[in-house]
């Protein structure tokens, strides 16, 4: 528990004695009081907070970005196939990777009982933009925006199992319990916005039975509130889970229901005088609130046909990667700080030039479009996207190697992810690999140092976001974690 | 994987300051004169100096440990951290009082920064002599003597101990409950459920002066006193339905969940029940029970990732087991030592890798799912009630279904009637679809008014091909897709005259709208499907419906030249408006790529049934060959299809069919629960293995082998025990073991005052919290032990005090002066766990199933929850009849999903033994809108307004329901208020009355009037609502 916990209560909850609520409610219009909703804390013993919901204090540094897009990719994305070119390759096709480039490195044991042998980038690298960033011909439309994003071709991580590694990348350790990197942000930071959580989740929705289920931990808060987990907008009638009231409840009756649970609360508030009736109070009000609000947002009818036309015509079926960046960059415009998408189905273990181009088509021109669309909209100047997945894969082809149904097997000790806006410098490439896409030849960054960064651009300095649980204060980065201040804006 | 530990910021000085008087209220040292050491001195050495001077001897620096009176005294170079009487002598405090940041401590890197106020007390406490003394978690324990409050009489010890200390806090208790407070409280205490109107009456009229002990025995003897309990173990022991991880497989450990209810039905002694879940099967002569207890250490996850290596997972299952004990029985964080020595507490990692050996020779291989050995076959005798029930159930919709067909003939023989003359015109039930076309890569595509589609010009390796087009139908059933042999003879455009097709997509978008919707497909036949073993994958036609482009439809094996036909029937019959427009997408998109279609035709139908789902001609187009003179002389066969097809789409029947179906399903799967179920159960292997330290916690990284052994810091190992898991269990429940007695007593008082005695009743060490009323846990667990471990001897014991009766009404200055009643100068107030909400709703409704045990069920919950998280690999599908109305401790438990219902529920992932508690709107709206919610307040309101024509009558009438009391006027007055004008809207609205009714199964009566049903169903939710229903007064 939480040292905060263990001291009494905070002085809001002090203060909200029957008089003091009596008085409140006298002032205020219902719609301000719902406004208060999200901000005022949901939990007896939690410290006060500021004005956006934030803790004191927080942000630590003046921050660059005011929100966060993480395009999450599920199962391990190619670095060898989209982002780090090797032309060299060619010259080892079929033969055995050298023990001193493997230097013992595990395998899954998918492949750990064949040989590995080297197979070459199934696709043909092109040079983009000012900054000459190559990519693979797989992702057409990112080639537009190379000049936007810093690559970073240096990530690594520990776990080889696409679950720790999920938990790892996002939650900061590999088993689940631990708050998401989204949780933090809304603990630390709150947000501006009073009609929607800080923190939301937007998974692809996609035909395929997935192999590695999106667990809701991966934007759970862990030990922290409840209040600060991911709230998932699902691809249905119903965004939210109880979102939408029965048939045959009309909105205005609803509302009169509302008013007189109110009416009742605050009568057995004045004869219980527990504080928790008013947060109660309040948090139906907000439930009220959020009713309209949320299907506002999952619409959009106020589009622009231009909007479609840069996302491409996926954009157009709800619950697509691509209209989930619509949505994404709406919800940038509402002030929500932080918003996650997952696009699953990246774990190509055969057959890429048809399985990672079909997953490369989902995403690449909506990817694109998000950042082209921020741009011109002047919000990348204050959203940081991040883009990447829970490790990469390895230069040795699974099964075959040189059969089109080849694939390959996870890899932990390099990937590449991207960032852009919010004060990363664009066009440029940070950290590279050997020759093999197999090991960090310079400028390693562990995943720890993406969320320090991440946390950084936020304002948050990462030693100092803890909280304490099971008598040990936990932060996001462990006991790691160092900002890559040279993908950063001076 | 835990490392040092970081300063915490600034909210603690912030806290700190802000509520100094606060801090008086719990005890600390502000509030009293001398400086104990275990209370006072030792929390703040042990969050600012153990970290780096502690116990853990690897992560020691300067060679300076703090947490042992000779280290800390030890001379280094000259001079003493502590000089015992000496404060200006002690290098601590120079050291703590620094200004130069290469001389204080904690270094400011550390983030910690000691108050004026703990440094203070640190420079007393070595003025007094620095007296040393144990963390009181770890002292043995000894039964204190009962205090003798000054003025007021307790008969009962627990006021005892915690009258003296509001006396010494000079505040007086909260006077006892209105009985009708009490009454719930307790009822939901011991049971999870509230008393029935019946038996609330009986009790608020009995003034006799056993009226309490006779209320309180009657609940613990009820059957569901088990059940309450066992909510309470079965969140930490992480039980589950299912595996967890990426396969998430079925377990069917759920006669064990049945075996807790039990043992705690029977009293059984905390010692024993201890004893049979590590090592029941270690016992002399086990029975199947005392194996089945064990599958306690065999609910962790389990983890069926393809690749992952099996040995990986069981070193996770051994450590689970480890942390389980840990927290559970012992209130240690031993999940710290599984990498390194314990940085507060007195743990080595060798010490945890000895506890983790008694775990570490189980006959299992790490792997999930069925290969999960070691199994126990068992039958369960719960299972019969439940086939019956399910049977019962299946046999009632059987005789609705056959009544309902029956009820359908005259309907059918009128359309049949209707239909045949204007057959003679012909008929047609296929229709083709003209439209604009679009190929992505650049294709050319043109279409003939027959709707032909040819494809010519560049032959793209991959190409996705799109028509649009308005329907030729109003309905639509389903689409047939001919491929067609194109100008060179063969249906596909590559060398070998073959196509792929990878996914089809069907979409409808209405003019001037942004978003398409998409139309679901329910299933894809074809006259011919490649095998795909023989065709890299590709071959069945149905894999044109997911999205994985590594499969799809093949006519491979069949002649290239010769045309097929494919069918895609709708999930459901598909009505478009004028303006909508139906869009195709055909992607060819397979891994060798160039297979792309020459030529092809798409047609529609708004033909039900068979139509869409099998091949040859529709039963209206043989109708129409046939051509009888009149529907008598129709042949049977035919007629049978007709009236098949017929039933598809006739409204008032098929309520009745799906209802078969759904209780067709689940009685199949229900009546699997009576066959020998394999349960999960620990057992050894014949070879043990040797166990050894895990370097960094690592799973193959082996250190120094161990031998298993207890905590010898905690508590010594009898001579003459086992060195198994059943002497680990008897060391655990041994009188010697300081911690296991203070730990249960301090879960049992959590269960009934929503907090322990220690509010951290994870963490019993020295960075956990004190305890509130350390001689009141002391006293209890001394007498938990002393009666032999009978849980019931102390829930009884604790609700018959004046501590627990008190009323929890709380006054301002009160909250002022004890925000969190940590004194317990009044009762708790408290919402109640979410599962405890649903099971009170049933109850009050009366529609809850009080069945006890056997397979989990399946509550409402939105639909498609799994098969997003899935992709579709799980279907839910809510359990149907009085199965539908158990309680919440049998609902089926997926642990990558668990049920939507519940907020604030234990994970089930790992041992959890404090749940928070939160308020949000997220809960606001699941009770606002949950089917169970919804349907309650539904048959309150059928019994209320039956009972009764007068609304006042009925809204008092749900207050005594629900709240077992009278309303208030002014509480009737807002109620009659919604009522009123909830009725005059259905009066308006009777479609909107009906809509609100149709929530849940249970039969609606029809002798009610709908619109006065449907406001008091409305007023019934609101009461529902109340945040006196949700809350433990």
């Amino acid at each position: 528990m939480s040292n905060a916990n263990a001291l009494p209560s905070d002085p809001r909850a002090l203060a909200l004695t029957r008089r003091y609520f009596l008085n409140e409610f006298a002032g205020l219009s219902l719609g301000a009081i719902a406004l208060r909703c999200l901000q005022s804390g949901a939990h007896a013993s939690e410290p006060a907070r500021t004005q956006d919901g934030g803790l004191p204090g927080l942000p630590h540094l003046p921050p660059k970005a005011k929100r966060v897009i993480f395009l999450t990719q599920s199962g391990g994305p190619s670095q060898i196939e989209l982002f780090d070119e090797k032309p060299s390759l060619e010259k080892w096709a079929g033969t055995e990777l050298p023990e001193s480039v493997r230097q013992g490195q595990r395998l899954t044991t998918m492949t750990s009982g064949q040989k590995q042998l080297v197979m070459p980038a199934r696709t043909k690298f092109l040079r983009h933009g000012q900054s000459g960033a190559s990519l693979g011909e797989w992702l057409p439309h990112m080639a537009s925006i190379v000049d936007d994003i810093c690559l970073i071709k240096s990530m690594h991580t520990e776990q080889i199992n696409h679950a720790p590694a999920m938990t790892f990348l996002l939650t900061g350790g590999q088993i689940p319990g631990r708050p998401s990197i989204g949780s933090w942000a809304s603990y630390g930071l709150g947000s501006v916005n009073r009609n929607l959580p800080d923190y939301l989740v937007l998974i692809s929705k996609m035909q395929r039975p997935s192999d590695q289920p999106l667990y809701d931990h991966y934007w759970g808060s862990g030990f922290l509130p409840s209040r600060f987990q991911g709230v998932k907008l699902r691809n249905s009638r119903e965004p939210v889970l109880y979102l939408k009231d029965p048939a045959g409840l009309p909105r205005e009756l609803r509302r009169s229901m509302l008013d007189g649970l109110r009416d009742l609360n605050t009568q057995h508030l004045a004869e219980t005088g527990d504080p928790e009736i008013s947060t109660r109070i309040r948090q139906y009000e907000m439930a009220y609130r959020m009713q309209t609000s949320i299907p506002e947002l999952a619409e959009f009818n106020d589009e622009p046909e231009s909007t479609f036309a840069l996302y491409g015509a996926e954009s157009r079926r709800p619950g697509s990667y691509a209209a989930n960046c619509i949505l994404a960059r709406r919800l940038a415009e509402r002030g929500v700080r932080f918003i996650q998408l997952f696009h699953p189905d990246w774990d190509h273990h055969s057959r890429l030039s048809s399985w990672c181009t079909a997953r490369c088509r989902d995403t690449d021109q909506a990817t694109a479009a998000l950042i082209k669309d921020l741009k011109q909209r002047g919000m990348l100047e204050d959203t940081l996207v991040v883009w990447g997945g829970e490790f990469g894969r390895g230069v040795a082809g699974q099964g075959d190697w040189k059969s089109i149904e080849a694939g390959r097997d996870h890899h932990p000790r390099c990937f590449t992810m991207w960032m852009a806006g919010a004060g990363v410098q664009p066009g440029i490439t940070h950290g590279s690999t050997d020759e093999f896409s197999y090991n960090v030849a310079e400028n390693p960054v562990h995943v720890h140092d993406l969320q320090a960064t991440i946390l950084h651009q936020l304002g948050i300095d990462h030693e100092r976001l803890t909280y304490r649980f099971q008598g040990r204060d936990f932060r996001l980065t462990d006991v790691h974690g160092r900002v890559v201040q040279e993908v950063l804006r001076t | 994987m835990y490392g040092r530990p970081l300063g915490f910021f600034t909210l603690r000085a912030l806290l700190t300051a802000c509520i100094a008087s606060a801090a008086a209220a719990r005890g600390d040292a502000n509030g009293t004169n001398t400086v104990s050491f275990g209370r006072d001195v030792l929390p703040i050495l042990s969050d600012h100096c153990f970290s780096c001077h502690g116990p853990d001897e690897k992560h020691r620096k300067a060679d300076l440990r703090l947490d042992t009176r000779e280290g800390a005294t030890a001379l280094h170079e000259g001079s003493a951290a502590i000089v015992p009487g000496n404060p200006t002598q002690s290098a601590l405090l120079a050291r703590l009082l620094s200004t130069d940041p290469d001389e204080v401590m904690p270094p400011p890197k550390s983030q910690k920064k000691p108050t004026p106020a703990q440094i203070e007390t640190l420079r007393r406490w070595i003025a007094a002599g620095a007296q040393w003394g144990g963390h009181w978690s770890f002292e043995k324990l000894k039964r204190p003597p009962l205090p003798v409050p000054i003025g007021a009489a307790a008969s009962n010890p627990i006021d005892a101990f915690v009258r003296a200390r509001l006396e010494a806090e000079h505040l007086t208790p909260s006077p006892e409950a209105p009985r009708h407070t009490l009454f719930r409280r307790l009822a939901l205490d011991l049971t999870g459920l509230p008393p029935s109107p019946e038996t609330a009456a009986q009790f608020l009229g009995d003034s006799s002066p056993d009226a309490w002990a006779n209320l309180t025995e009657s609940l613990l003897s009820s059957p569901h006193h088990g059940e309450r309990m066992a909510m309470w173990w079965l969140d930490a022991a992480r039980y589950s339905d299912t595996d967890g991880y990426q396969s998430d497989a079925t377990r069917d450990n759920w006669p064990w969940r049945d075996w807790v209810v039990d043992a705690f039905n029977r009293n059984m002694p905390f010692d024993q029940f201890t004893l049979e879940q590590c090592a029941g099967d270690l016992l002399p002569n086990p029975t199947p029970q005392q194996q089945l207890a064990t599958c306690f250490h065999r609910n962790h996850m389990a983890n069926g990732e393809g690749g992952r290596d099996p040995e990986e997972s069981r070193i996770d299952y051994v450590i689970d087991r480890v942390n389980t004990v840990g927290t559970l029985w012992l209130g240690l964080t031993l999940g710290c030592t599984q990498c390194h020595n314990h940085k507060f507490d007195p743990v080595s990692q060798a010490d945890y890798y000895g506890l983790s050996a008694f775990f570490n020779s189980i006959d299992e291989d790490g792997k999930a799912g069925g290969g999960a050995k070691p199994f126990l076959s068992f039958k369960s005798p719960l299972a019969t009630p439940a086939i019956k029930e399910a049977d019962a159930l299946l046999s009632a919709r059987k005789d609705a279904e056959t009544a309902a067909r029956t009820a359908a003939n005259p309907a059918f023989q009128s359309w049949l009637d209707a239909t045949l003359p204007s057959l003679r015109k012909g008929f047609t039930a296929w229709h083709p679809i003209l439209g604009s076309l679009e190929s992505v890569e650049g294709s050319l595509l043109t279409q003939d008014p027959d709707g032909t589609v040819t494809a010519s010009g560049p032959n793209p390796r991959q190409d996705d091909y799109r028509l649009a087009g308005r329907s030729p139908l109003p309905l639509l059933t389903g689409l047939k897709l001919e491929v067609l042999p194109g100008d060179s003879g063969f249906c596909g455009r590559s060398d070998s005259g073959h196509f792929i097709l990878t996914n089809v997509k069907v979409q409808v978008r209405k003019h001037g709208t942004a978003q398409v919707r998409e139309i679901p497909v329910s299933s894809a036949i074809a006259d011919f499907s490649a095998d795909p073993k023989n065709h890299k994958g590709y071959g069945r036609v149905q894999d044109i419906l997911d999205d994985d482009p590594r499969n799809g439809w093949s006519v491979h094996g069949s002649d290239p030249a010769t045309p097929h036909t494919a069918l895609l029937a709708f999930s459901e019959p598909l009505r478009l408006e004028p303006d909508e427009e139906l869009l195709f997408e055909m992607r060819q998109r397979s891994t060798a790529g160039d297979a792309n279609l020459a030529r092809f035709r798409l047609s529609a139908t708004d033909q039900p049934g068979t139509a869409v789902r099998q091949l040859g001609p529709t039963p209206l187009e043989e109708l129409t060959a046939a051509l009888p003179e009149n529907s008598s002389s129709v042949d049977a066969k035919l007629r049978e299809k007709l009236l098949a097809q017929f039933l598809t789409t006739h409204s008032p029947y098929l309520p009745a069919k799906e209802a078969l179906d759904l209780a067709k399903r689940q009685a199949d799967e229900i009546r699997k629960a009576s066959d020998p179920l394999k349960v999960m159960v620990l057992g050894e292997r014949k070879e043990p293995r040797e166990t050894h330290v895990l370097l960094r916690g690592v799973w193959d990284k082996k250190g120094q082998p161990v031998q298993p052994g207890g905590l010898p810091s905690i508590a010594p190992w009898p001579e003459n025990l086992e060195k198994n898991r059943l002497g680990l269990a008897r060391w655990l429940v041994a009188p010697e073991n300081p911690l296991t007695a203070r730990v249960a007593a301090n879960h049992l008082w959590q269960l009934l005052f929503g907090h322990g005695l220690v509010r951290t009743p994870e963490d019993f060490g020295l960075q956990g919290e004190r305890p509130t009323h350390p001689e009141l846990l002391d006293w209890l667990a001394s007498e938990l032990i002393h009666s032999g471990w009978d849980l019931r001897h102390l829930l009884r014991l604790i609700t018959s005090s004046a501590t627990y009766r008190q009323s929890s009404v709380v006054t301002e200055a009160a909250l002022a002066r004890d925000p969190e009643n940590r004194l317990l100068a009044r009762a708790p107030r408290h919402r109640l766990p979410s599962w405890m909400l649903r099971d009170c709703a049933l109850a009050a409704s009366g529609l809850l199933n009080a069945r006890i045990g056997g397979p989990p069920v399946r509550p409402y919950q939105p639909d498609g929850v799994w098969e997003e998280i899935f992709m579709g690999r799980f279907h839910y599908e809510p359990s149907q009849g009085p199965a539908q109305y158990r309680r919440t401790l049998y609902a089926f438990w997926r642990r990558s999903a668990a049920p939507t219902f519940l907020f604030d529920s234990a994970q089930r992932r790992v041992c959890e033994v404090r749940t928070p508690r939160t308020n949000t709107p997220l809960q606001a709206l699941t009770l606002l809108n949950d089917e169970t919610q919804l349907e309650a307040a539904r048959v309150l309101a059928q019994q209320t307004v039956a009972a009764s024509a007068s609304t006042t009558t009925r809204i008092r009438s749900l207050y005594k329901r629900v709240l077992l009391r009278d309303p208030s006027d002014a509480e009737l007055q807002t109620a009659e208020r919604l009522h009123t004008s909830a009725i005059a809207h259905y009066q308006q609205h009777p479609d909107h009355a009906r809509q609100l009714l149709s929530r849940g199964q249970s039969p609606l009566p029809k002798s009610l009037p709908h619109h006065e049903l449907a406001a008091q169903m409305l007023t019934a939710s609101m009461i529902l609502n109340l945040d006196e229903t949700l809350t433990h007064e």
